[in-house]
């Protein structure tokens, strides 16, 4: 039919690239302009430097050094890692563990318990926020790590996205498994785990890039300087009350965003899908 | 005797049920009782009765709230599903590498964290020197501000969720695209449907499960809006809402009254009344869905 | 005791019953095909052996030991599923030695076993690839290895080679047959291929709607068969069915009317328990002839007719033929033996003819003929 750049470019085809690339660039362009922001020299005003574009390699670096070394930054990176690959442990182990079960077998009352679990999806979360955040100072988890993780296990989003690619395991592979001799848990390591790798996968991708944007939560749960996350951190440079300029705010910004992005980068086919799958079944 | 048979399911699902139950249905319940009690969080609670819920629904900062949600919804929600719908039609135009790099670009926004791309958006919505303010003054029109102007905080607002919500929106409605078979669009054209009725015709009706899901996860979402008022407008719990209280929503409000106000019974009732309202949508959502099948 | 014995079985799920008051002896070393259309309950029957569908009355027995509660990795039975069920993320080795593996056999032990049942199938140069990179029969191969290695007293089959292409199938089937002459175990198989069932069984079962219409040697069920069902079930192309009416019921002899609208024949056959009414005569094309007009009928039925259409088939031909009533029926005969819109003649070989009563069970008879 039309051959790449063989047929007559016709208006259509000029305007939906003219959209196209029009519609990129506002998706794109605040990000662009973050960066460009902190590599440009403090003291330049707009009207000199639009900040269209990068400018400055030297002053982008001392940004970051001075973020680094002067404020907390590094160990809010720890903490905010320690808190997404704790979550991700956790939702994915007891996540998959109970979506073997929901998805592949009958058992008595398993049509209510994960009717239950579907139906908390319809409840805001910032309804179970504060009764959450009460028991959790209850339990003394105030300021600690498990404080922040253990409440996040019971992902009822994570468990409704396993169960949908779980179902599509082939029954006779489970029971050829249980011919075998394989016990209940066996199936679920050697069988059904293993082909559920991309579920996982995307789980633990999506699950990561919501924790670290978390910010409600370890807000309320870790008032202590010492604990706190990336997501507070930022907080504070981006409160109005914070006197920093703008290409340090900016700076502690994009240190934010980074890891997000690449995992984005590097994982975009995987997120799609899973983000497309729960859609399109759901 | 048949429950010890399934012994092997129950253990399996145990560690998640049970942290389930901890940290969801005891707060689902244990909010509903507290939302009878006056409670500050130390001291003991007092009953109260429907107090709290005749307090909340009197008070002026609930009808602002809501009013506000109301507007808020009847927007951005059709809103980001048109441009959503139009940018994956546009994507799906596309082959290849180009593709993917387009629907890649629209989805960024919804990688990033709530409070970047608020703080970015803030900037940009900076009078004088933000961003746009800057490119209206290339036309000679006067700063705008954006954030702090009780007249434009909730379009400023709209087009901050659209900006994320439509990449979101987008990637699912293009997944639906992809389920269509060929044949349907060949057999419109051999009928003589012109490209633009192809899509009235055949991409939209058979998008309606896929829109139906997009509509509905839109709604219960913008119900529960939250981060980004209350990261544009600079609150914190002393003080929130932005300039009169033009961008409160009854998510903010209900976190005001607990870890402002500590008005613990109170936010739990708050809740609850908006857990009403959102269970209320999506039965709506169903029974409508239904009500257009029998037809 | 058999082997195996299926005593009173009945399968229910729920409140629509599946299978109903099963009884089956199966002795040890026998290959035995389930064989039925589908729906008939065979994949459930084969199911409830091996322990992966309760069963909801009756007992099944293994060895005189009942095995209705026993975990189906115990019953000493092993499955080759229909669709292989191979696991797609382990090699053909680590698929045919999984239940070694899961049982923590130890590794020397583990790679014996599978070498021997690789030596068996061909499947030596096989082992370190995955499924996918497997044809179908290879695939089908590594089924069969895992089933092996466990050693099982049953091996079962679920419609092994439905997913073959029909060259492959009849392949696969020959090396089956060498498999059961050289382990000399029982095997169960399940199929709804009766030609699979004629060429594989040495007892054949045939099933309908929950029930075993019938059971034993496949040639048997072939020349005498208990119902009509079973008649009607096995043979290709199928036998033929004409309504008659049973006139009268003599010593040594029954008399029948209205055979093909118009003719009667007397069969010389006694000791009939029927009464006379409405029967259908059962009789297979091969046992039909084509004479030329006007020939006499020879102790024999001659019914005119049209012929319909005729399958050339290179060394016979099987030509379809409407009688005056307009019951169609096909008789073998050589090639170019007829022209479409034709009138012929077909010659019955009566002492071949079946009888079956309006509840579709056999009339039987002794033969009275004398000579």
């Amino acid at each position: 039919m039309s051959q790449n750049g063989a047929g007559p470019v016709s208006v259509w085809k000029i305007l939906k690239w003219v959209v196209a690339l029009l519609v990129a660039a506002i998706a794109i362009f605040p990000i662009w302009w973050m960066i460009n922001v902190v590599f440009a020299l403090p003291g330049e005003p707009v009207s000199l430097n639009p900040r269209l574009w990068p400018t400055s390699l030297s002053a982008g670096i001392a940004n970051i050094h001075m973020i680094f070394a002067q404020t907390e930054f590094l160990r809010a990176y720890g903490i905010s890692v320690a808190y997404a690959l704790l979550t991700i442990a956790g939702v994915l182990v007891f996540g998959s563990l109970a979506a073997f079960e929901f998805s592949l077998f009958e058992f008595p009352g398993r049509r209510v318990l994960f009717g239950f679990v579907l139906l908390s999806l319809m409840v805001p979360s910032a309804v179970t926020i504060i009764p959450a955040y009460l028991l959790t100072s209850q339990l003394g988890w105030l300021n600690t790590m498990q404080g922040l993780v253990v409440p996040g296990i019971a992902s009822a989003f994570g468990l409704f996205m396993l169960v949908q690619f779980m179902r599509a395991i082939p029954k006779d592979m489970i029971e050829a498994a249980r011919l075998d001799g394989a016990n209940h848990f066996q199936i679920y390591w050697h069988v059904a785990l293993p082909l559920s790798r991309n579920a996982v996968v995307t789980l633990a991708i999506l699950t990561f890039i919501q924790t670290w944007g978390n910010y409600m939560w370890p807000l309320i749960v870790g008032s202590n300087a010492e604990m706190y996350t990336v997501s507070q951190v930022v907080g504070l440079f981006n409160s109005p009350l914070s006197h920093h300029t703008v290409d340090t705010v900016m700076t502690a910004n994009l240190l934010a965003a980074i890891p997000p992005l690449v995992f984005f980068l590097i994982f975009q086919r995987k997120i799609i899908q899973g983000i497309a799958m729960s859609g399109t079944k759901g | 005797m048949s429950l010890r048979r399934h012994l092997p399911h129950y253990l399996m699902i145990a560690p998640f049920m049970i942290l389930f139950a901890a940290f969801f249905l005891y707060p689902i319940l244990s909010g509903l009782y507290y939302s009878f009690f006056d409670w500050n969080g130390v001291g003991t609670p007092n009953y109260v009765g429907l107090a709290n819920y005749q307090s909340i629904v009197g008070s002026r900062d609930f009808t602002r709230a809501m009013t506000n949600l109301a507007q808020y919804i009847v927007i951005t929600v059709p809103l980001g599903i048109l441009i959503a719908l139009a940018l994956a039609l546009l994507v799906d135009s596309f082959t290849g590498r180009w593709a993917g790099f387009f629907r890649n670009a629209y989805f960024m926004p919804v990688v990033l964290p709530a409070f970047l791309a608020a703080t970015i958006w803030r900037w940009i919505y900076a009078p004088n020197f933000g961003l746009l303010n800057m490119i209206l003054g290339w036309f000679g029109v006067r700063s705008i501000n954006f954030l702090n102007d009780t007249g434009t905080m909730l379009y400023a607002l709209i087009a901050v969720d659209v900006w994320v919500s439509a990449g979101f929106n987008m990637v699912i409605i293009l997944a639906g695209l992809k389920n269509i078979p060929m044949e349907l669009y060949e057999a419109a054209r051999l009928d003589g449907a012109s490209k633009w009725q192809q899509i009235v015709h055949v991409t939209i009706p058979m998008l309606g499960p896929v829109l139906f899901f997009v509509f509905t996860y839109g709604l219960i979402s913008a119900m529960q809006v939250f981060d980004k008022p209350w990261l544009l407008t600079g609150s914190s719990f002393t003080s929130y809402g932005g300039r009169r209280h033009a961008l409160l929503f009854p998510v903010m409000d209900m976190m005001g009254r607990a870890f402002g106000g500590v008005r613990f019974g109170e936010a739990a009732a708050y809740g609850f009344i908006l857990t009403v309202a959102i269970v209320a949508v999506t039965a709506f959502m169903f029974a409508l869905r239904a009500w257009r099948e029998r037809q | 005791m058999a082997f195996l014995e299926i005593s009173s079985v009945s399968k229910s799920f729920g409140t629509l019953p599946v299978l109903s008051d099963i009884d089956l002896d199966i002795e040890q070393g026998e290959f035995v095909v389930f064989v039925g259309p589908s729906g008939c309950g065979k994949s459930t029957l084969l199911r409830m052996i091996s322990g992966l569908e309760d069963v909801t009355s009756g007992t099944i027995s293994i060895e005189s030991e009942v095995v209705n509660d026993v975990e189906p990795a115990q019953r000493g039975t092993a499955m080759v599923f229909q669709s292989y069920a191979l696991y797609p993320h382990m090699t053909a080795f680590q698929n045919v030695s999984f239940g070694l593996r899961m049982a923590r056999k130890p590794r020397d032990f583990i790679a014996g076993k599978v070498e021997q049942a690789a030596a068996i199938l061909q499947l030596d140069k096989l082992l370190g690839r995955r499924p996918g990179q497997l044809s179908g029969g290879q695939k089908q191969r590594v089924a069969i290895g895992r089933a092996i290695v466990r050693e099982p007293r049953v091996f079962l089959f679920d419609e092994p080679l439905s997913n073959l292409d029909a060259e492959l199938r009849v392949q696969m089937r020959a090396e089956l047959m060498d498999l059961h002459r050289r382990l000399q175990t029982t095997m169960i198989y399940v199929t709804h291929d009766q030609v699979e069932a004629m060429t594989l069984a040495d007892k054949m079962v045939v099933m309908s709607e929950g029930r075993i219409q019938q059971a034993g040697p496949p040639l048997t069920l072939y020349d005498d068969p208990a119902n009509r069902f079973v008649a009607g079930f096995i043979g290709s192309p199928k036998m033929n069915f004409l309504p008659a009416r049973l006139a009268a019921v003599r010593a040594d002899s029954v008399q029948l009317e209205g055979i093909g609208g118009t003719a009667s024949a007397a069969l010389p056959l006694a000791g009939i328990a029927s009464e006379a009414g409405a029967i259908e005569i059962g009789i297979r094309p091969e046992h039909l002839r084509l004479v030329p007009d006007g020939s006499e009928s020879d102790g024999g039925l001659v019914l005119d007719g049209r012929v319909a259409l005729v399958e050339e088939l290179g060394a016979e031909s099987f030509v379809h033929m409407d009688l005056a009533d307009g019951t169609r029926i096909i008789v073998r005969a050589g090639r170019d033996a007829a022209r479409p819109e034709h009138a012929v003649r077909a010659f019955i070989e009566l002492e071949r003819a079946l009888l079956f009563g309006r509840d579709g069970q056999r009339i039987y008879g002794r033969s009275a003929r004398r000579r």
